[in-house]
């Protein structure tokens, strides 16, 4: 068992002064603060919750927790999907929601400094309002920016513009100890020894507490527009992407969906924007693909090019969303996929696998057949320009215990598929504390114990969020 | 039936749009114009409309020639020909001045067409303005029946049933045509246009009607309002928090607040 320390009031009335007054206790302390979005890892109330204002009360809360071997666990709007954010050990949660300024822009470097509380989406509108553009496009648009760089997140530009990592320039964090320091700097290049700040993106709040970020802006494009590509099967959708890829179109974005996903996300919306039936063919899965250009000649050119390739290549018809209505309507459905599975599922749980594209549909015909094979419900969609993909277990009528069995089953086998043909666990939620098992199996010992020392050279008393991503306590 | 659609363009309402600071008007910048959603669902209803039964959508929009891209749009999903009044001034006008030009402009696409429009949609209000007048001043210039809020159109012996949508249901009026219906939103939504239709509606030409063709000198004494400048919305204040933990004092302090704020 873990040996962290109990909170107790000596240490309450400490912390709160040291964050000028900013915890909550007691009955203040909401369910919300006991679990993300996938509560199946597991959730558990945290004995206080810490919301600083600043840096150095960041640094000055977690001084007093190192000192006294107290868990803390960082915490973002709490949309993860692997329970990142739960604090599994108790201890104090440390919410960085307060913390929500976009302090300013350099718009001669092409960036912005926020602090991390600040939504995704509140980033994602101020830079639209100015015609610029935030390139990273996670699906959920109410996370917080230092959750996305926890994670570094993914989403739909990635196969265009990368992920969170490659708009990270800099960064103030405080490190378990309480010291303060800053990584990175508003370059954009450097040969300057480790990339400490590489490390910091995706460590899920697990070597240091990020309390600012300058990330990297680019101009907004000028003109853009999404094609809806209706296929038979899902096969021949996938089999297309590649041929997009190679033909040099650079779309923006490049996604699949098979029909159900999509029925089940229209129903949710109340919108119908996805083609059924085109002249008598039934449509069995769809690829959503967005174009950008700087004028409407180029964008035409690129829209006609690859509707005649995808026409040559077995797509049914293409279908042009190029007006702002009709591009947020099409994203609308795409966007509402996780909404409207929990909204429709009682017991749920995810695996956001990534694999080659070009072992796109061999790893879903294997998931389906697993699935079966296991007597699971699942519902796939994903990123096919990056082969990102979002599988979700799904049951109304299992028990929590028979769910999560035939959950671990199928997490096994579909996991070490994907090792198999070069995948890995997770293209953008994490590991949290969700996924750490079939990471080890994936990475092998040798890398996670590179990692567990990582972990001990930024945190030596272990005390932030424990229980995950490469460290538990009970090892 | 022929349909005659009218479609405002209006600016991408999802974009919050600002005061430009040095000319204190609305700053379209990041907005991209696109027709109105009431206009979409009307020309959506009107194409559903004579695939069913026959005949063809015309759609005519008043602005400037940028409008031409909008009317592409509506005849990529389904309208046979398209045009905009455009001349000076024609980019700012009020309800009853665009009507007066609809209205013209109805009687010379008849005219060139060699048809007569037996029903005319718009949409019950643009997304921008939020006006909801172009439809019943244009009836009432044109002098025909008009039936507002309409969500369905059907065939019947002698002229049209519209279905109305009200506050509490719905009323179904039967009336002659030619008839102007202001139209809602129906229980679908409009469709997107294909790869094949696109191609063809960016090679139509859509004429442009100016105000001579239309016979009209004086634009201006049609116009019923005049602007006197915009103003941004006050920012809201923060609300007060009232922590009494006690049901009374909290009641008591909300009750003086809003007697000293003389909401009560």
């Amino acid at each position: 068992m873990s040996d962290y320390n109990k909170l107790t009031d000596d240490l309450i009335d400490q912390i709160r002064a040291a964050a000028n007054g900013h915890i909550l206790t007691g009955e203040d302390v909401s369910d919300d603060f006991s679990r993300d979005e996938m509560p199946i890892y597991g959730t558990r109330t945290p004995d206080a919750v810490v919301q600083p204002l600043t840096t150095e009360e960041v640094a000055a809360v977690m001084k007093i927790c190192n000192d006294n071997k107290i868990a803390v666990t960082p915490r973002g709007a709490g949309t993860g999907l692997v329970g990142g954010a739960v604090p599994l050990y108790g201890g104090i949660v440390l919410d960085t929601t307060k913390m929500n300024k976009i302090i300013g822009y350099d718009l001669e470097n092409l960036a912005v400094t926020v602090q991390p509380g600040v939504l995704f989406k509140e980033l994602a509108d101020d830079c639209t309002k100015q015609g610029l553009l935030y390139p990273p496009d996670p699906g959920e648009k109410l996370a917080c920016l230092g959750g996305n760089v926890s994670t570094n997140a993914g989403g739909m530009r990635a196969v265009k513009y990368g992920t969170t990592r490659d708009y990270v320039r800099a960064m103030t964090v405080v490190l378990p100890t309480g010291e303060i320091t800053h990584f990175g700097s508003n370059v954009s290049k450097t040969s300057s020894g480790y990339s400490l700040i590489d490390l910091m993106i995706g460590s899920e709040g697990t070597l240091g507490v990020i309390t600012e970020l300058t990330l990297k802006i680019v101009p907004a494009p000028k003109k853009v527009a999404s094609l809806i590509i209706p296929f038979e099967d899902l096969e021949a959708a996938i089999s297309t992407v590649p041929k997009i890829k190679m033909a040099n179109l650079n779309p923006q974005a490049l996604e699949f969906m098979e029909k159900e996903i999509v029925l089940s996300s229209e129903r949710y919306i109340g919108k119908s924007v996805f083609p059924q039936k085109i002249d008598g063919l039934e449509a069995g899965a769809y690829l959503l693909v967005t174009f950008e250009a700087k004028d409407e000649d180029e964008l035409n050119d690129l829209i006609d090019e690859a509707s005649e390739l995808v026409l040559e290549a077995g797509a049914i018809d293409v279908l042009i969303a190029d007006t702002p209505s009709k591009m947020k309507d099409a994203w609308a459905a795409r966007s509402s996929f996780l909404e409207a599975i929990m909204a429709e599922t009682k017991l749920l749980d995810e695996c956001d696998v990534v694999v080659p594209i070009t072992h796109i549909t061999e790893f879903l015909t294997f998931a389906n057949a697993t699935a079966q094979e296991c007597d699971l419900t699942i519902k796939s969609f994903g990123h096919a320009g990056d082969g990102n993909l979002h599988i979700y277990e799904c049951s109304n009528d299992l028990t929590e215990d028979e769910f999560k069995n035939r959950v671990d089953t199928f997490f096994e086998k579909i996991y070490a598929k994907a090792t198999e043909v070069g995948g890995q666990v997770s293209g953008e939620h994490g590991i949290g504390s969700g996924k750490i098992k079939y990471l080890r199996r994936s990475l092998g010992d040798t890398n996670m114990q590179l990692m567990q020392g990582i972990k001990k050279v930024f945190d030596p008393n272990l005390i932030l969020n424990p229980g995950k991503v490469c460290y538990t306590p009970e090892d | 039936m022929e349909f005659l659609v009218c479609v405002k363009q209006v600016p991408d309402d999802s974009v919050e749009i600002h005061l430009n600071p040095e000319t204190s008007t609305p700053d379209l910048s990041q907005a991209d114009p696109e027709a109105g959603a009431f206009d979409t669902y009307a020309e959506e209803l009107a194409v559903r409309f004579i695939e069913e039964n026959e005949g063809s959508v015309t759609v005519v929009s008043v602005g400037t020639e940028d409008n031409k891209t909008c009317i592409k749009n509506s005849i990529a999903v389904g309208a046979s020909s398209g045009y905009v009044v455009a001349d000076e001034g024609t980019d700012c006008l009020d309800s009853a001045q665009v009507a007066d030009l609809l209205a013209a402009a109805a009687a010379k696409i008849e005219e060139q067409e060699g048809k007569k429009f037996d029903i005319i949609l718009c949409g019950k209000e643009s997304t921008d303005a939020i006006g909801g007048q172009v439809g019943p001043l244009l009836a009432e210039k044109l002098n025909l029946p008009l039936v507002e809020n309409a969500v369905e159109i059907t065939s019947v012996d002698g002229g049209i049933s519209v279905k109305q949508e009200t506050d509490t249901g719905f009323m179904m009026y039967e009336i002659a045509t030619p008839a102007v219906v202001t139209i809602s939103k129906p229980d679908y939504d409009p469709r997107y246009p294909t790869i094949r239709s696109k191609m063809a509606a960016r090679k139509a030409k859509i004429p442009t009607l100016s105000l001579s063709d239309l016979g009209i000198t004086d634009l201006a004494s049609e116009a019923k309002i005049s602007s006197l400048g915009f103003e941004e919305p006050k920012k809201r204040q923060a609300g007060i928090k009232i922590n009494e933990t006690e049901a009374e004092e909290a009641v008591k302090k909300a009750m003086d607040q809003m007697i000293a704020d003389k909401a009560l």
